[in-house]
């Protein structure tokens, strides 16, 4: 093995791990107990801001995406499938915009995110009504989007931070 | 069009409907998911539980520094507090004594023996739409399905799904859960049901039923799943919407809950109750 391709392999096990690791971070900050406003455990959409800006920096693997919403579903006492739905979605919706997206600035992005995170508040919101047969809170739900949109550009920090190392490019929107 | 891009642009589609038909699955029961949910469970409760516990103090110290402003005045508060529980203190113990001897008196059978089990909560992952949480205490701490589950206050869910080393939580407040329950004081039987919000409605009340507000609701035992005489809550509102109960314990704050096995007779939850024999009470 010559060291150029040993150092190239340890390159991209690092940078894979790192990924890995963020993904772990998240999967943490959506179970832990804690409580950031006085609505009790009403917390903001973190996986899917991972998902969203990843897809407008890259095309990431559904598959994974959908593995990633599936744990998540089966971590926090939801039906399977439903944040997997979610995610899934929100990466397609996202993927299709990406040129779109890619040259704008960030408010647009922001703004972008606060779209795709009302969508999914919604769909989460019906899907939950009709697997329960009665009308879901709504209150619980826009709050969780607000915060998801509030939250977001501080979110973004360390995600942009993980992709330029990953990617190996300085700059991203 | 080459077979790879519409590969690629069928695959969303693909999961998305995967998604639903697994939802619909599930809600139908045909889906055995509980034992992969336990075992997802099992294997993440180590980290959750290694990252839940400088969170939670890291939070506490935000809100104890917020605090400190009220110690002189808190100081005052629990020094009234501890006066007046003192003399409370005392007239259980008489109580308790008094209780004993009335039960020897009549040769009254006790209650079986609880056993308890202290974790503290490593995951309320449910959000807005599931109310439970996650304990990192299993099978093989004898933690049992059903099981109550108290915060220090009084009753705050049961054990729906256990695992071998961690165990999730139903909260009463959860819009599944339905608990038995009695008013004090009036021997009226009802449900407790859970909706999602921070009280719970008391349904299957009889009529003119003369509810109060300020009277406790504790578990009446029926259906043999919870012990009975726990206390759940307490009656805050009354009208022609329905009468609303607000759990002892705050739900959105819980940091070490009590599991409680209580030796309960198995017959009583499969209804299964054999006629007494003739020694019985002799």
């Amino acid at each position: 093995m010559d060291s150029e391709f040993r150092t190239q392999l340890l390159g991209t096990v690092g940078r894979w791990s790192l990924v890995l690791a963020l993904v772990l971070a998240l999967l943490l900050l959506s179970a832990v107990p804690f409580s950031i406003t006085g609505f009790g455990d009403v917390r903001p959409f973190f996986a899917l801001m991972a998902v969203y800006y990843w897809s407008i920096l890259a095309s990431a693997p559904p598959v994974g995406v959908f593995a990633f919403g599936l744990v998540l579903d089966l971590l926090s006492g939801y039906p399977p499938g439903m944040n997997a739905l979610v995610l899934v979605a929100a990466q397609a919706m996202t993927a299709h915009q990406r040129k779109f997206l890619l040259g704008q600035s960030f408010l647009v992005i922001w703004a972008g995110f606060a779209v795709v995170a009302f969508c999914a508040g919604s769909v989460q919101w019906v899907l939950f009504s009709l697997l329960n047969l009665t009308v879901m809170a709504v209150l619980p739900v826009l709050i969780a989007v607000a915060l998801s949109a509030l939250m977001f550009p501080l979110c973004v920090l360390p995600l942009a931070a993980v992709y330029r190392v990953v990617a190996d490019r300085p700059e991203t929107p | 069009m080459p077979l790879k891009t519409v590969t690629v642009r069928a695959t969303p589609a693909v999961l998305v409907f995967l998604s639903l038909s697994l939802m619909i699955l599930y809600r139908a029961h045909t889906l055995p998911v509980q034992r992969l949910r336990t075992a997802v469970m099992d294997v993440t409760a180590p980290a959750l539980s290694a990252v839940a516990a400088p969170i939670q103090s890291f939070v506490s110290n935000i809100s104890g520094v917020a605090s400190l402003q009220n110690l002189k005045a808190e100081n005052v508060r629990l020094k009234a507090d501890n006066a007046r529980l003192q003399k409370w203190y005392e007239a259980a113990l008489e109580l308790k004594a008094e209780n004993e001897s009335f039960r020897q008196l009549l040769n009254v059978k006790a209650d079986p023996a609880m056993s308890f089990v202290t974790a503290r909560v490593v995951s309320d992952a449910g959000g807005a739409f599931v109310k439970s949480v996650l304990l990192p205490v299993g099978a093989r701490d004898h933690v049992q399905m059903d099981s109550a589950v108290m915060s220090g206050q009084g009753l705050i869910g049961r054990v729906v799904e256990v695992g071998a080393a961690a165990s999730r939580v139903l909260l009463i407040t959860d819009l599944n859960s339905d608990i038995p329950v009695i008013v004090q004081g009036t021997r009226i039987r009802a449900i407790l049901a859970g909706e999602n919000g921070d009280l719970m409605r008391l349904e299957r009340l009889p009529p003119d039923s003369g509810m109060t507000v300020g009277t406790q609701v504790v578990t009446s035992g029926d259906g043999g799943q919870l012990p009975a005489g726990l206390p759940v809550g307490t009656i805050v509102s009354v009208s022609a919407k329905g009468v609303w109960v607000k759990p002892l314990s705050n739900l959105n704050r819980l940091v070490y809950v009590q599991v409680v096995n209580a030796a309960l007779n198995p017959a009583l939850a499969t209804g299964d109750i054999a006629p007494a024999s003739q020694s019985d009470g002799q």
